[in-house]
This record gives structure tokens, C-alpha cells and sequence, in this order.
């Protein structure tokens, strides 16, 4: 009844009736181990928002993750989910949705995860482009394993192991996803401003496509005055909008006043925002609807019966067998 | 009055050749706007046409479009022009083959007329033949206008759109039993009988059964099969279901020695006696596609579920529900159709059964069975489509046979309608009308407007104009469209005789009606006579001093003026008047709409000025009302008075506050912090809350114990989160 030129029949319309509706807290499992004050419960609690507002079933939805903190988030949600090993969730995401490509799928991953140990699945996981959405809870940190430098951490940053504060400038994960090709979606967000946190998980959620949002999110308990300038400043934070993008909130926008229009179809000045530290833009800063998805083109659409396997199988041993009785042919 | 004058009077109003002054009507005279086209076979036109063996949308193809299509496919080609003119050749000799046999197997036709003209002219043309031939891409039928043109090419339309309808269903089909095998086959492997070592070693093969240690594995398997168990009811359930799918006659499955049922009838009481037979296996197998989907995505749920399969179909099902099934098809003659008949066609189209019927009309001149002589313009098709198109839910497509191909997007889309549809076609091959090919007898009668071409689509929109749509006739915004002739007048002068095609035209083709037209001789003069086209708005008020005429060209092909009756001119406008009731509807020349507009002009003629100023003063009074309730809904909560409040939009859930005390702070459904008791706990707590509070969006208010121990330093560190 949604869309005027399609009516349903009446009894299409009572199994509609019966579908089942969760709250927020349907999708939260046990009590997180986060620090208090963590940015992983804002993210969380943006991800259980989105799942209660698209009705996702637990039972259909995924959540897979690497080593961190941070890849500790499939624990808490009420639905499937995968804490695999460091620098891995990705492959792992490929293969559940290689497999059922009906369910939705999450990459939870951290900056260590993704950005060192994971870096080539990283950049293979946004070439092949599979329907699923990744967030990046950039914590420029080790947080885990208790304050090590990370490839995201700022030059000069004291830590375990860069005790004289480390040497290299930092890697910009945005502009490394927005030069790889086939990249179709990419965004950042910071844990603090939630309305648009949810917005840009939400848009991630419905691209067709993979999704990449870098979350800048804080560590309280490591590094608790690294984000401070910002929190406090809401003009050092760079608010994106565009009728094809975020749109801000009279409520956002009397704190956060410093915008921009930007249309995430403008890989040029995507590529520009991407390479802004401070301010820190927020918002979608690219997304291409046409980059085909890898599943779409690497699956046919035939149906894996057991007489097709059998098929291929005996095709393959075909060019095997040596026949004994057609002596001119091998 | 002149005497000859008073002769076309008489005959005009009796149909009486007295006096002298007009000649008995014969049959080698022919309507003036059939003149050119004499041989047929010599032009190009739609047909014949091709029945593709290809999907609906491809399915009916024309001859000469497809050469056409080939030929601008070689745009590049250095070769074209003389591929084309080969083409052509081929497609005419084809067409003059037609005209003979019929119809015949498109590929050999082709090339047997290619051989032909090879043989004849120059060997290349076999060449240009292949070339065009691969350019097709189509095979199948071909096939010249005759009676048969009407079944055949819906049918062969319907079965295409039945076979996607069949993949659809056997993908489906196929995947729901892959599924609920799986389920099954799932259970048995995880069972105790699926991990003992007998089953194992049976998984294996037989070149490594001494490899393994089965006892040992299937101890090891045994220990971690998982605990559950389907239910007996679910079990049972995927059993039946994979039954009803299995055993189900409407599709085959591929399986082609599974026998299934017919859906084409020659009749509607056999197609509705089929319908009832298997009615209660429609409604199972649709039951168990639906349930099968559920159960294949793990969301069937017996608490809800069983309840709504319980039931189902008890109250008949929709249109939507049986849109997966076959839909019939009902071939019936019009003018064979009997009481019975007819009213069975009327019960299968309002009795909301899918069905398709196609209704061919070979008589469009039929005489009236009530009042003798009359004739009944249209024929038995009129009123079947007015009954159709007042169900309101029928899809209805009338058209003559020459319009087919023109009209394949609407047979295809009325095939492919969720529910029953309705296909009148003339054929133009009725006894009465020998010696016209049956093509343009039917393009005749589509002009004329006595089979007007009209589709009327109830998934279009919810009014008349979006459903109603007439816009595939010739020149749709006029009477009837203009055939200018260009002849010789007695003194040897060209001139342009403009012969617009009107009923009385048609009927001037029918020997049934010859008696309602008198021929003037030649050489006499124009005094007393006027087109008919002229007397559209005729009243007989006294008596007529001119009575109508039609322009009529002899086997010597010279034109002639005939008289016409006074019986047929009220036939011919009340079959105008259908016609712009028709138009009408079909958003041309919409009265109402075009009184409306001219009540507009007429007003807004009056006074410019003074109608726009105060619509600009309205838009502005409305602007400023709507803006400001929607500040109000997002503007951030101000402090009420002295209490403590949250800034709950901008709450990251960092459960800082509700650490400190879980009872003073809550989380709303979006997991985001507000106050939910002030008196729950401390001020003390609050400012440390506050303080604590990453995003700096707890305000503490004023202290509501004034006594609280320290009271003085919290107001001074609270004075930061007022
Ligand atoms: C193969 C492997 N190498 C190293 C580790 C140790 N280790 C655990 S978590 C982690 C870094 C996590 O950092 P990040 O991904 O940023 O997550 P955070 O804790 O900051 O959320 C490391 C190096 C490991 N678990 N596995
Ligand atoms: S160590 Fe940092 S990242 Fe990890 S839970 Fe604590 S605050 Fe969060
Ligand atoms: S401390 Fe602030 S951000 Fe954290 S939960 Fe409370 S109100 Fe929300
Ligand atoms: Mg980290």
C-alpha cells in the first residue's frame, strides 16, 4: 500500500500485520566493558537506533568484527555476530554475505584493526564493493592492549610504545579510501554529535554498496584531552550538508554553524574536504549509486541445486579422464 | 422544385429510385479513399506479421519494421543502400507470397523468396538475405492478415507472457524446495543417525574409507551435535509443503513427463468449468508458496501464522494472490456467441477469475436484430467492451486487426494485468465484405470510427482520462481523419478531393447496404448535393434542399457521387456521437474541462489586478504561519525556572551520568540521557554529572535542599552548567 500503482491482497496484508517489531532494547545483549565515557557507546547506541528504526531482524543481521575495543561491539548486540581475529573482519564479512546475501552485514573495526594489521583488506574490501556498511571507530590508539600508537595517531603523540612522541605524520583514512577504485560511499562522523551520527549510518545503511564511515571517537581513559579542542569548539567541527547528503537540524545547526554545501557526487572536492584535519568535516563526502557490487556480478542468480554441482563437478573430472577405448584421443 | 432535385429527395427519405435522376448503386463501385490502394501486396505496411518466439516484450514483430530496423542497423555499412534495396525486394515478393498461402515458417519463407528473386536477379541478394536474416534475430510465424490474425497473435502474446510467468514460478519454486530440503536434510546430519560412523563413512567415499577413523570422529561429532531438534509440526509442515510444490499441475517443473494443465479454451463454460475444478489446488498451491517463503526465511511463526494458513482462501483469494498462476484464455467468435455464452464471458469477467478472453469480430456491419434493416454499427464487440469497461476492474482493449502490431505494448500490458481482461478485435474478414482484403477492410473500419481502437486500463490511475486512452487511432482529435485525393475533373484540371472516411463509406463496401446509395450520373451537376462531412449536425426540421453524399471510384477509376439515405446518416452520426463520448473520455475534447477554461479566460479577461493582489498577501500570511511551529518542534529545551534539564538530543550514551546514579538519569527510547526523577538523588551528584558529562549538556539548575552539606562550593562549580 506503500507505493500507489501495486495493491496487495488482503491476506498479504495480515502477514504484514504480524511482522514483528523490536525496541531499542530487543537489540542489546549484556553490559558493555567500555569505559565509561567511551565514544564505542555512542556508537552502539546510533547502530541499535538504526536496527529498531528499519525493523531489522536480529536473526537476518550480522555484525562482524576484528581484535580492539572497539571490535568488542558484536558483543552487545542481540543479533549474529563474529569477534574474529586482528585485521580480519572484513574477509570474514565477505564470505557471510558471499554466502547469504539476504542478511544485512556490519564491519566493526578499529584503527589498529583496520588501518595497520587489516590495511590490504581494507583497500580490497572497498575495490569490491559488497553491499555491506564498515565503521572505523578511529581512536587513533591502541585501546586495548593499552596505549600504543596507531598509524591514525597524530605526529608527535606520546604513548607505550612512542615514549618521545611518535614520528610520522598520520594516515588519513578518508583519503586513502576515496583513492582506491571502486570506492562508492565514504563519510566521517564524530561519536559526540549523535543526531548525525545516526543520519550517516543510516544513509551508509542504504547505500548499495560498501559503506566506509570513519568515526572519529574519543578514548577517555588513553588519550582523554586529545579531542577536547574540538568538543569544545563547535566551529572547528565542519558541518557537510546537501539535499543528496546530511541534512542539519535547526537543533545541530544553532550549536554546529560552520557548513558547507557539499555534493557527495563531487569526487574532486570530496577529495579536498578528505584531506581537512582541523576543521573536522562531517557529513557524506562521496557516494556513487552506479559502482556495481561484487556479489551482483559474481553471482548469477542459478541456484546451487545439487544436480548443478554435480554438473560442474563431472566437467571438471571430464578433463581428467582418459578414455580407454578412443586410443587417438587423450 | 427541379425535378431530378425531388428524385434525391425521395431517395433520400425513402430509399425509393423514382424519377430517373439516380442509378441503382453496383458493386464495382468502391469508397473514393480506397483508390490507391487497389494491390496491396505493392505497399508496405504492418503487416505480415511475425510471431517471435521470444519474450512478451519482442514477441510480435512486423515485417517491414524489422527491415526497416536491420537496414538502419548498417548504418555503416558501405554496402547499405544496396542491402536495403535487396531487402525490400524480399519483403515485397514475401508479401505477395502471403497473399496467397497465408502464412508459413518465417525462416524458410525468407529465404525460399531469396532463392527467387536470386535466381531472377543477381546472386548477391542471397548474401543481403543471411545478413538481414541475422539482423532479425527473430523467428517464428509469419503471417498476412487474415481471419485467424486475431487468435493467433494473442494467443501467441499470451503464451509468452504465460512462459515468464512459468520461469518466474519455477525459479521461485525451485529455490522454496532447495530450501526446505535443506531444512530437512539439516536435521538428518545433525541427528544421531547423520553423525554415526555408518553415515560418515557413506560421506566419504569409497577411496578413503580405511583413511578415517569413523568411530572416532563420530564420537567426536556426537558431543557437539547441536541440541535442537526440528519440532514435529515443523517437520511435518516442510513435508507437506514440498508435496503441494512438488505435486502441483499448474507449471511444469521441468520434469516434462508431469502432466499439467491446459489454460486455452475455445469457450467460456469450459474455461470456467476447469476454473472450479481447480480452484481448491490454486488456493493450496498459493497458500504453500506463501508459507513456503516464510518457512525458507526461518520467519514462520506457529503462534500467528498457523491462524492466518488456517483460513486461507476461505473467502476466495484476489487478483494479487493468483497473480503467480496461469491465467486462461478464452478465444471466442463474436458473432457465434449465443446467450449462454455471452453471459458466461460476462460471470468469468466479474467473477474476479483471471482470465484473458479475445473476442474476434468478423462481421462490424452487423444488421440489427431488433429493428430490420438497421444496422449495428460496430457489431455484438460494442456492447461486450461497455459492459467490460463498466466492472470497472476489467482491462479492455478493442482494436481492428490492421492496428495489432501498433497495439502490441496494450495486448501485452492487458496480458500481463492482474486480473481479467478483455480483447475485442475485427478482423475484417466477414463474409459480406469479399473481395476487400481483409487488412483494409479492417483499417476502414477503424477510421471510420465504427471499430475504433480503445484501451481502457483500470491500473492506469483513478480516472477516466488515465485509464481511458483512444489515442492510437488515426488522427484522434478530428472526426475522422482526412484522405486528400488528388484527380482529374472533367476538364482535364488536377484538383485535391478532400474524402474523409465515414461509416457510410464503410457500408458502401457491404452488399447488405447497397440499397441505402444511388449513384449520380455522371455529368450532372452539384446542385442539391453536399458532402456528408457537411451534414454532421443534420435535423430533418421540413423538407431538405440537399441531401448527402459520398465519393465512390469505379473499376475505371473515375470518381462518383452517391447519394445517401436518411437511415444511414442517422446511423453515421450516431456513431460520431459515440465517438466524441469516446474521445471524451479518452481526455480529448473534454467538455467540462473546456467549458471551465473558457469560464476562466472569460474572468480573468475581466480584472488582472485586482485577482492577484491579495493572493500575494495570502502566500505571505501562510509563509510565516507554518515556519513557526516547526522552530518551536527543534529548537533545543531552554531551562524551565530553576530545574535541571539535558540536552538529550546531543546525549552521546556514555553512561558517565547513569554510572553515578541510574535512578536520577535515564535514558529515553533512543538510549539518550534526560532527568528522569531531580529528587532522585543529590545536588551534589548532579554537578558532578555536569562535570563529568563529556559533551558539557547536563544543567544543574538550582540545589533543591538548600541544607545539603557543601551546599555553597556545588552552587559556585555548578555555575558553569546553568
Ligand atoms: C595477530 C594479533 N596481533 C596483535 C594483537 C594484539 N592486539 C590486540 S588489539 C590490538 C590493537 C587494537 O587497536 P584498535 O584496532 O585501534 O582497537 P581499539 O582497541 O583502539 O578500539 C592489538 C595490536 C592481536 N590480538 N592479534
Ligand atoms: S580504552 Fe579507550 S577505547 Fe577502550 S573502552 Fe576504554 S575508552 Fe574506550
Ligand atoms: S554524561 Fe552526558 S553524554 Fe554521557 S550519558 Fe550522560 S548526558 Fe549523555
Ligand atoms: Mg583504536
Amino acid at each position: 500500500m506503500m507505493d500507489s500503482g501495486h495493491s496487495i491482497s488482503p491476506s498479504e496484508c495480515l502477514l504484514r500485520m504480524y511482522e514483528e517489531h523490536h525496541e531499542i532494547e530487543d537489540y542489546q545483549k549484556g553490559v558493555p566493558r567500555w569505559c565509561t565515557g567511551c565514544g564505542d557507546n555512542a556508537i552502539l547506541a546510533a547502530i541499535q537506533r538504526l536496527c529498531r528504526d528499519e525493523g531489522l531482524l536480529p536473526e537476518k543481521t550480522v555484525f562482524v568484527s576484528g581484535i580492539g575495543c572497539s571490535s568488542r561491539l558484536p558483543h552487545y548486540m542481540n543479533t549474529y555476530g563474529f569477534h574474529g581475529i586482528h585485521g580480519r573482519a572484513l574477509p570474514v564479512a565477505e564470505g557471510v554475505k558471499l554466502a547469504r546475501p539476504e542478511l544485512s552485514v556490519f564491519v566493526n573495526t578499529g584503527d589498529g584493526d583496520c588501518c595497520s594489521i587489516g590495511a590490504a583488506h581494507w583497500i580490497h574490501a572497498v575495490r569490491y564493493n559488497m553491499n555491506m556498511t564498515m565503521m572505523l571507530h578511529d581512536n587513533q590508539i591502541y585501546g586495548l592492549t593499552k596505549m600504543q600508537a596507531s598509524p591514525t595517531s597524530p605526529i608527535g603523540l606520546k604513548s607505550n610504545t612512542t615514549p618521545r612522541g611518535s614520528y610520522l605524520e598520520a594516515l588519513n583514512p578518508l583519503t586513502v579510501t576515496l583513492g582506491i577504485s571502486n570506492v562508492s560511499f565514504v563519510a566521517q562522523v564524530v561519536d559526540w554529535i549523535p543526531e548525525v551520527l545516526y543520519q550517516v549510518i543510516s544513509a551508509a545503511y542504504h547505500h548499495k554498496g560498501f559503506s566506509f564511515v570513519r568515526i572519529i571517537q574519543r578514548c577517555p581513559e588513553w588519550l582523554p584531552k586529545l579531542m577536547e579542542p574540538w568538543l569544545h569548539d563547535p566551529q572547528r567541527v565542519l558541518m557537510l550538508h546537501h539535499e543528496d547528503g546530511v541534512e542539519i537540524s535547526p537543533a545541530v545547526a544553532k550549536v554546529y554553524t560552520r557548513m558547507e554545501e557539499h555534493d557527495p557526487s563531487d569526487m574532486n572536492r570530496a577529495r579536498e574536504i578528505a584531506s581537512s584535519i582541523d576543521p573536522i568535516p562531517t557529513g557524506i563526502l562521496y557516494r556513487n549509486e552506479e559502482v556495481p557490487c561484487y556479489e551482483d556480478v559474481r553471482l548469477d542468480g542459478r541456484l546451487r541445486t545439487a544436480s548443478l554441482v554435480k554438473q560442474g563437478l563431472e566437467a571438471e573430472f571430464d578433463k581428467f579422464t582418459v578414455w580407454p577405448d578412443a586410443s587417438g584421443q587423450a | 422544385m427541379d425535378g431530378k432535385i425531388q428524385d434525391y429527395i425521395t431517395f433520400f427519405l425513402t430509399g425509393r429510385l423514382d424519377g430517373g435522376s439516380l442509378m441503382p448503386m453496383d458493386p464495382v463501385y468502391r469508397p473514393a479513399a480506397f483508390g490507391p490502394y487497389s494491390d496491396l501486396t505493392s505497399l508496405r505496411y504492418d503487416f505480415p506479421l511475425v510471431l517471435n518466439r521470444a519474450d512478451a516484450g519482442r514477441a510480435l514483430q512486423s515485417l517491414s519494421h524489422l527491415v526497416d530496423d536491420a537496414v538502419a542497423d548498417l548504418a555503416d555499412d558501405p554496402e547499405r543502400d544496396r542491402i536495403a534495396r535487396h531487402g525490400y525486394a524480399i519483403e515485397m515478393d514475401l508479401r505477395r507470397e502471403l497473399d496467397v498461402s497465408g502464412s508459413g515458417d518465417f525462416h524458410e519463407l525468407w529465404h525460399a523468396a531469396s532463392d527467387r528473386l536470386s535466381k531472377e536477379r543477381e546472386d548477391a541478394i542471397k548474401d543481403s538475405a543471411d545478413l538481414l536474416w541475422n539482423l532479425f534475430n527473430t523467428e517464428g510465424i509469419i503471417l498476412d492478415a487474415e481471419r485467424s490474425v486475431p487468435f493467433r497473435a494473442v494467443r501467441h502474446l499470451w503464451s509468452a507472457v504465460q512462459a515468464d510467468k512459468a520461469k518466474d514460478f519455477r525459479r521461485k519454486t525451485e529455490r522454496l524446495l532447495l530450501k526446505l530440503r535443506g531444512i530437512l536434510n539439516a536435521e538428518v546430519a545433525n541427528s544421531a543417525t547423520g553423525r554415526a560412523p555408518e553415515a560418515l563413512r557413506a560421506g566419504v567415499g569409497a577411496g578413503f574409507t580405511n583413511a578415517f577413523d569413523f568411530t572416532g570422529m563420530s564420537k567426536i561429532l556426537m558431543d557437539s551435535k547441536p541440541i535442537s531438534a526440528l519440532s514435529d509440526g515443523r517437520r511435518q509442515r516442510i513435508r507437506d509443503l514440498i508435496e503441494v510444490l512438488e505435486g502441483q499441475k499448474f507449471f511444469s517443473l521441468g520434469n516434462e513427463e508431469a502432466a499439467t494443465y491446459e489454460f486455452a479454451f475455445e469457450c467460456s463454460s469450459e474455461a470456467l468449468k476447469a476454473y472450479k475444478e481447480r480452484h481448491a489446488e490454486a488456493v493450496s498451491l498459493t497458500r504453500a508458496l506463501k508459507m513456503a517463503e516464510l518457512e525458507a526465511a526461518g520467519e514462520y511463526r506457529e503462534r500467528m501464522h498457523d491462524r492466518i494458513f488456517e483460513g486461507f482462501g476461505e473467502r476466495g483469494l484476489g487478483f494479487e494472490d493468483l497473480a503467480e498462476l496461469p491465467d486462461y484464455l478464452v478465444c471466442a467468435e463474436a458473432d457465434e456467441l449465443d446467450a449462454q455464452e455471452s453471459s458466461g464471458i460476462v460471470e468469468m469477467l466479474s467473477a474476479g477469475i483471471p482470465v484473458k478472453i479475445i473476442v474476434r469480430t468478423d462481421d462490424a456491419l452487423q444488421p440489427s436484430p431488433v429493428a430490420e434493416g438497421h444496422a449495428n454499427l460496430g457489431g455484438r464487440s460494442k456492447s461486450l467492451v461497455d459492459l467490460a469497461i463498466g466492472l470497472a476492474d476489467v482491462f479492455v482493449l478493442q482494436a481492428g486487426a490492421s492496428q495489432l502490431f501498433k497495439e502490441r505494448d496494450g495486448l501485452v500490458r492487458g496480458l500481463s494485468y492482474t486480473g481479467p481482461s478483455l480483447f475485442s478485435v475485427y478482423s475484417g474478414s466477414g463474409k459480406e465484405s469479399k473481395g476487400i482484403p481483409a487488412y483494409l477492410a479492417s483499417a476502414a473500419a477503424t477510421e471510420s470510427r465504427v471499430f475504433p481502437s480503445l484501451t481502457y486500463d483500470p491500473s492506469a490511475g483513478h480516472d477516466w482520462s488515465s485509464r481511458m486512452s483512444v489515442g492510437n487511432n488515426p488522427s484522434p482529435e478530428d472526426d475522422w481523419p482526412d484522405h486528400r485525393l488528388r484527380c482529374q475533373n472533367s476538364s482535364l484540371q488536377a484538383e485535391t478531393v478532400s474524402a474523409p472516411f465515414t461509416p457510410a463509406d464503410l457500408m458502401a463496401t457491404d452488399a447488405r447496404y447497397f440499397n441505402r446509395f444511388a449513384i449520380v450520373p455522371d455529368g450532372a451537376d452539384d446542385e442539391g448535393l453536399v458532402p456528408l462531412n457537411d451534414l454532421k449536425d443534420f435535423e430533418l426540421e421540413g423538407l431538405p434542399e440537399e441531401v448527402p453524399y459520398i465519393m465512390l471510384v469505379g473499376e475505371d477509376n473515375r470518381l462518383r457521387k452517391a447519394v445517401v439515405d436518411l437511415r444511414t446518416l442517422t446511423e453515421v452520426r450516431r456513431c460520431l456521437a459515440m465517438w466524441h463520448s469516446l474521445q471524451e473520455l479518452g481526455g480529448i475534447h473534454n467538455s467540462h474541462a473546456e467549458r471551465l477554461l473558457a469560464k476562466e479566460r472569460s474572468e480573468r479577461a475581466l480584472d488582472v489586478t485586482v485577482s492577484e493582489a491579495p493572493l500575494t498577501v495570502a502566500v505571505t500570511v501562510g509563509e510565516t504561519a507554518t515556519a513557526e511551529p516547526e522552530e518551536v518542534e527543534d529548537a533545543i529545551a531552554e531551562p524551565v525556572g530553576d530545574d535541571p534539564f539535558i540536552e538529550t538530543a546531543r546525549c552521546t550514551s556514555c553512561d558517565e551520568c547513569i554510572q553515578i546514579n541510574g535512578k536520577m538519569f535515564a535514558y529515553d527510547e533512543n538510549k539518550q540521557a534526560y532527568i528522569a526523577d531531580p529528587d532522585a538523588g543529590t545536588f551534589r551528584q548532579l554537578v558532578e554529572a555536569a562535570e563529568g558529562c563529556q559533551v558539557s549538556i547536563i544543567h544543574t539548575g538550582k540545589p533543591r535542599n538548600p541544607n545539603e552539606p557543601g551546599i555553597e562550593d556545588l552552587i559556585k562549580r555548578a555555575e558553569d552548567f546553568q
